[in-house]
């Protein structure tokens, strides 16, 4: 910031001399102090820079130890940005990981990710450097990023979005890189069930899951941080019964591992609450590992059903909200706090706190004792406590209550704080500077209330501290600790204990509360307030709320101005909580500030409600293990392998994976199946139709059932005969289709479709089950109990004829639609005489596990007629020279039989089936519904695409009526010539006039005519 | 993932072992030939749309097969029963104030 | 003649196997056997007792022992039949013949494959592909279930045996998934 916007020149900062000026990345490390002070050196990278850290140290306090505080550029601004905090709720410190071999992870925490040897991590939004970075320039325009600038900026011109708005932004804004290469990683899932599972392993968590097991309940403790303890790691002289804080831990870590009815879980994340105790965890698994076992799962998502849970997840200390308060060096007196005893890092040489609250006082103590120079405590408080002062006093610590800080210096980490005194009236006073290079800064604590909030657990006001409280819950649900608002390490581990106890005897366990005498522990007061008072004008104050998204307090207020009332609207409005941290700092205060603004009290205002996940989590735990070969069921036939020996191209269909075509070498789809089609025509073909789906209908009332599902008539259909069988929907419109075989007078083989088969079943059932549970007659499916070979073509007889036993296949015995048990090459089947093609044709039902053997005996026994085998896209031409359709492809839910032409497998005497009654609805008969008809274009070399639309008239004004639309086209080897098939409004009527298709290189003409292409009178099945 | 207590089965499952079959307690009239248009277009397309408790069915697709009715808020989500199909609801919808 | 050549089946899955998790955990294909899906109303059911030589169990989930196989009561009026192979020859002509009660019996042999997961840590494998509480399920228990995305029968023989019966194309997805689970328990994370 320049000196011209400075208002009150008159005061330059004291800028420390060159003797106190402190070294910069020497003695940071206090020797013998932290969890890992006897931790082997690690070396990792920032930026390309090696630095040596600790085994156990976060990235961030790795650099803190080496004396950096600036590690990334903000969303908007690109201003220089620190450390905030030492855990998840960090909102600033995000950096680009690399952890080696395409390992690379965005958008990462630095107060979370954990260092190891070759660890590589680099800073984010800045160009060229992080020191010097051009997008700063939007720091000195920021009267045009203000509230709702998306909105306000970018309105006009429209054309603008395109071309010059959207790259701007997008150039501009933003966090890190995504990654360019595959993610190298698997990830894992589980399903867990159990008693009590304890969200959190601070005093509260510990003594809960503690509780909660002695009396046998199936626990499991999870926290998200490297080691169990939470608040228990940054203050280690408090005594719990007589030991110190990290001896109990210890002591109590061995007690929960020592009981195997107990899991405790590091590394992970409670990130959603669902119904019925339903709780997702994320593992980090290999992360912080230097060498990643080979195959192992980077994380792993737990998928949790727990009887009771209890929320022990603390509180998150709350910055203050003042003019600079975002400089690097700027950071949670809390978290200063954990860095110098868990890590054993100071954060600075000299150090200016400024709070609301005691837990900061202990913070500087802490600091001072161990090598800092605290130059001051700025306590927003007019009165804090003697024991306080007293102590600040004796470590010559000068202290200012009812004291305020309106400003900050330095460019790069801050160098000086400007602080100013307020008077009873809540005014401030003429300002000074303070050197410094970190000003530890608390506005209180937040109840961490998101898992609770993820459930529509409600939320409570108290006044007197200011905070949301768990109100009451929704699920089999306790809050527990700092998270109900009961701060401190006393009340803690009493609070978790009792909730421990009281949730194992609701899940039926007995238990009992233990009782923990704590002493050497700080006060916990505090007071809460809003954007601190200045002496200057507020308008040009960057007072940060929301540091991710850049989100001012006057942003806030602005907003408010302009008529936001409700939270949830400002927060849109502003982005304030809208950023990958959910606003875990700057929520409550962007909501002080708003009441204040609107003169209101909080509750009124609201609270943005919480959702998942609680913090980032990647699509790779979602996914689980389904990704490439487990990414969805790919189910393959009997005869895929050999297919797949072949060369042959597959397609899906549903979940199956179908053999397309069989090119031979040179060949191109259009060769092969050009090929193919000409085989099946004048020889014979072989074609895999295992897929189709497969009912077993079986029972004494098995005819009634066929009669009440299908439009046809069963009754007479006389055992070892086969019907095509149409099946609607009550609405009337066409649902599936298949060649249906009566085995005996109470069996029936049905078909269906391949997509359809599940389908068919589940509507079979629901009828049978719901409207006609009297009928003696069992569904069983058994699509997959069937490997169907298709042997079509004038040769196909001769082919099996050899190979069957027990069935006489002339033609007089075995005619078309026939069906038969025999068996073929000595195993079992079931033999229908029926044709997809128009040919001769058989399909030979055989077990499955039988059918690639017998495929591969036919094949072997064709060879002398020339067999070829086919795949689907043959298939499919097949069948549409001979018009038959393919539900699904030629009908899309809105065709009646009538529509499609197939009024004629309808049984007109019967007095019910499904979808009768709706084909006498009056607008089944309109004269202008569309129809099925085929279609010859004039140019017979054009393949019309199938979903082109087709209108009347060649010329016209756009838009042009569609009357139609293309649903099957393709090239007729055996008609030299294109066909298609489509549906058109009133298309019966329209035979043998011309409609036009247009399409991206020409309108085509086309001839409306009937569906069936080749052999309309049947005579080649008839052989 | 919602706990779903099959009426058949007797037991609390996953709530990916069931499908959602639709509004229940529409009964397919006896004789459809019977039922005017109007009243036919009502049974094949007219849903009451429920904000609050909701009657409707569920497959136990992924388990015992059964198709089987159910009491829902569609508000919360929350299952206030689960029947067997043909039996009667067993929540007075009069008193609860909740029918449309 | 070519029907007088042997006709060799097709196993699925053989040639895939899952190495072992030594002393933890052992996947493997379950040996074949016959396999019928058998319906009948619950009021009928025990007229087949006799004729079937096993007492088909009455409670949905319940497994019964006899003829030489299994009885698994999957629905209200459905039980599946795992028989060997001399007991399931001629096994729908035998019971046509004894019962007069209507039913159903279906051969679905080869609709299934078998897939035995055995050892101290079946149930924790079985749990990255099951949302059931396996824990909770009872010993010498069976349902039809959901493992990850393949619908499957799910039987219990005690706490450290499970067997899943899985249709044919389903087979390679659960196997697969197994075998990722199982190389998983193996690196003990």
């Amino acid at each position: 910031m320049s000196d011209a916007r400075v208002i009150d020149t008159g005061d330059t900062p004291a800028r420390p001399s060159a003797a106190t000026a402190p070294a910069i990345g020497r003695g940071l490390r206090v020797p013998g102090r932290g969890r890992n002070a006897a931790a082997a050196p690690v070396r990792f990278t920032f930026d390309g820079r090696t630095i040596t850290g600790r085994a156990g140290d976060t990235l961030a306090a790795a650099l803190l130890a080496d004396g950096i505080h600036l590690v990334g550029r903000s969303f908007k601004y690109h201003r220089p940005r620190g450390i905030l905090s030492a855990g998840s709720e960090e909102p600033n410190a995000l950096v680009g990981t690399d952890r080696g071999d395409g390992r690379y992870e965005p958008n990462t925490r630095a107060t979370t990710a954990e260092i190891f040897e070759g660890f590589r991590a680099s800073s984010q939004n800045r160009w060229p450097s992080l020191r010097h970075d051009v997008g700063a320039v939007n720091d000195s325009l920021y009267m045009l990023f203000s509230a709702g600038f998306y909105y306000k900026t970018f309105m006009w011109p429209k054309s603008f979005w395109n071309t010059v708005y959207e790259p701007l932004i997008r150039g501009a804004a933003g966090l890190g890189a995504p990654p360019t290469e595959r993610d190298p990683d698997s990830y894992a899932a589980r399903h867990a069930h159990c008693d009590l599972l304890v969200v959190g392993a601070g005093a509260a968590g510990l003594a809960a899951a503690l509780a909660g097991a002695r009396g046998g309940a199936k626990v499991i403790l999870v926290d998200e941080q490297a080691e169990a303890g939470g608040w228990l790691l940054s203050e280690p002289e408090v005594t719990i019964d007589g030991r110190t804080a990290w001896t109990w831990l210890a002591d109590t870590l061995r007690t929960l591992a020592a009981m195997p009815n107990v899991t405790v879980l590091n590394r992970t994340t409670a990130i959603g609450y669902y119904h019925q105790n339903f709780v997702g965890l994320c593992q980090r698994l290999t992360d912080h590992l230097a060498q990643v076992p080979e195959g192992a799962p980077r994380e792993r998502l737990w998928k949790v059903r727990a009887k009771q849970v209890v929320l022990a997840q603390g509180a998150i200390e709350k910055p203050l909200v003042f003019a600079g308060n975002d400089r690097p060096g700027v950071m949670l007196a809390g978290a200063a706090r954990t860095y110098l005893n868990r890590y054993g890092v100071r954060v600075g040489d000299r150090a200016v706190v400024v709070t609301a609250h005691d837990a900061a006082w202990a913070a500087a103590f802490d600091l001072a004792r161990a090598g800092t120079t605290v130059p001051l405590i700025v306590d927003i408080r007019p009165v804090v406590g003697g024991d306080l002062l007293a102590q600040a006093r004796s470590l010559g610590i000068e202290t200012l209550c009812g004291g305020t800080v309106t400003d900050t210096r330095g460019r790069l980490r801050v160098s000086a704080v400007r602080v100013n005194p307020v008077d009873a009236a809540g005014r401030a006073g003429g300002g000074r500077w303070v050197a410094c290079d970190a000003l530890l800064m608390s506005g209180g604590w937040t109840p961490s209330l998101h898992l609770f909030s993820h459930t529509g657990g409600k939320l409570v006001w108290d006044e007197a501290d200011q905070v949301f409280l768990p109100g009451r819950a929704t699920e089999a649900c306790r809050c527990a600790g700092a998270g109900t608002g009961r701060f401190g390490l006393a009340a803690a581990l009493a609070d978790g204990a009792a909730a421990g106890a009281a949730a194992a005897v609701d899940a039926g366990h007995p238990a009992e509360t233990p009782a923990f005498a704590v002493q050497g522990e700080g006060s916990m007061a505090g007071t809460a307030c809003r954007d601190l008072p200045t002496d200057r004008n507020g308008a040009f104050a960057k007072a940060f709320v929301d540091f991710q998204n850049d989100v001012l307090a006057k942003d806030i207020r602005l907003a408010v101005r302009e008529g936001f009332r409700s939270v949830e609207h400002i927060k849109r409005y502003t982005t304030n909580g809208m950023a990958t941290d959910q606003g875990k700092t700057s929520n409550i205060n962007g909501l002080q500030i708003a009441a204040d603004a609107l003169g209101r009290a909080a509750p009124s205002v609201g609270l943005t409600t919480f959702r998942p996940p609680y913090t980032p989590t990647t699509f790779g735990a979602f996914a689980g293990y389904n990704r490439g070969r487990l990414f969805e069921v790919t189910r393959r036939t009997p005869i895929d392998a050999w297919a797949a020996e072949r060369g042959a191209v597959y397609e899906p269909v549903s979940l199956w994976r179908r053999a397309r075509y069989f090119p031979q070498p040179g060949e191109d789809m259009h060769a092969a199946v050009a090929r193919e089609c000409r085989a099946v025509r004048a020889g014979v073909g072989l074609f895999d139709a295992s897929t189709l789906g497969k009912i077993e209908i079986v029972g004494p009332d098995a005819a009634t059932f066929m009669n009440r599902m299908y439009t046809n008539a069963w009754t007479k259909l006389e055992p070892g005969r086969c019907r095509y069988g149409l099946l609607l929907g009550e609405d009337g419109f066409i649902r599936d289709d298949g060649v249906i075989g009566r085995m005996a007078p109470d069996r029936f083989h049905v078909t269906t479709t391949t997509g359809g088969a599940a389908r068919v079943l589940t509507t079979m059932e629901d009828y049978l089950q719901t409207e006609w549970p009297d009928l003696n007659v069992w569904l069983t499916s058994t699509t997959e109990q069937w490997a169907v070979i298709a042997v079509q073509g004038p040769s196909a007889r001769a082919v099996i004829e050899p190979l069957v036993e027990g069935i006489d296949l002339a033609p007089g015995r075995f005619p078309h639609m026939a069906v038969a048990e025999g068996r073929i090459c000595g195993v079992p089947t079931r033999l229908f005489r029926v044709s997809f093609t128009g040919e001769l044709g058989f399909e030979v039902n055989v077990p499955s596990r039988y059918g690639r053997a017998v495929w591969e005996a036919i094949h072997e026994a064709g060879r002398a007629h020339g067999i070829v085998p086919y795949g689907t896209e043959t298939m499919h031409v097949l069948r549409a020279e001979k018009g038959y359709i393919i539900v699904g492809q030629d009908t899309d839910g809105t065709l009646t039989p009538a529509d499609a032409g197939l009024d004629w497998a309808i049984g007109k005497a019967k007095p019910d089936f499904v979808g009768k009654r709706s084909l006498a609805r009056p607008d089944m008969h309109r004269p202008d519904r569309k129809q099925l008809v085929g279609l010859l274009t004039q140019d017979p070399n054009v393949v019309l695409e199938e979903g082109a639309q087709i209108v009347a008239e060649r010329d016209g004004p756009i838009p042009r009526t569609m009357i139609g639309h293309v649903t099957s086209a393709y090239w007729s080897e055996a008609l030299g010539r294109s066909i298609a098939l489509a549906v058109v409004a009133g298309g019966k009527s329209l035979q043998g006039r011309t409609v036009y298709v247009p399409m991206p290189d020409a309108v085509h003409a086309a001839t409306v005519g009937g569906t069936a292409f080749l052999d309309p009178e049947n005579t080649r099945l008839a052989v | 993932m919602l706990l779903i207590t099959c009426p058949y089965c007797r037991e609390a499952r996953p709530e990916v072992e069931f499908a959602y079959a639709g509004e229940a307690h529409i009964a397919r009239p006896a004789d459809p030939s019977a039922v005017g248009d109007a009243a036919w277009r009502d049974h094949l397309y007219i849903r009451s749309n429920t904000r609050g408790l909701h009657r409707e069915r569920w497959r136990h697709v992924n388990g015992c097969g059964r198709f089987f009715n159910a009491v829902r808020d569609t508000v919360t989500d929350k299952f206030a029963a689960t029947y067997k199909a043909g039996a009667p609801c067993p929540i007075d919808f009069a008193r609860e104030g909740a029918e449309r | 003649m070519i029907q007088a050549r042997m006709i060799q089946e097709w196993k699925t899955l053989a040639g895939t196997p899952i190495p072992e998790v030594a002393g933890r955990l052992s996947v493997a294909l379950a040996p074949d056997c016959a396999r019928f899906s058998l319906r009948v109303r619950p009021d009928d059911r025990a007229a087949l007792d006799a004729p079937l030589g096993i007492a088909l169990p009455d409670r949905i989930g319940g497994v019964a022992v006899g003829a030489g196989g299994h009885a698994l009561c999957l629905g209200p009026d459905e039980w599946s039949l795992l028989l060997p192979a001399e007991a399931a020859a001629g096994l729908g002509e035998r019971l046509g013949a004894a019962v007069t009660v209507p039913f159903s019996l279906v051969d679905v042999g080869h609709r299934e494959v078998g897939i035995a997961v055995s050892g101290p840590a079946a149930t924790l494998a079985l749990s990255s592909l099951c949302a059931l509480d396996l824990d909770a399920m009872p010993a010498g228990s069976a349902t039809r279930t959901i493992l990850d995305r393949a619908q499957a029968v799910l039987i219990k023989h005690d706490a450290e045996q499970y067997r899943i019966e899985v249709w044919q194309s389903f087979a390679d997805h659960v196997w697969t998934l197994l075998e990722v689970v199982s190389r998983e328990i193996a690196l003990d994370l």
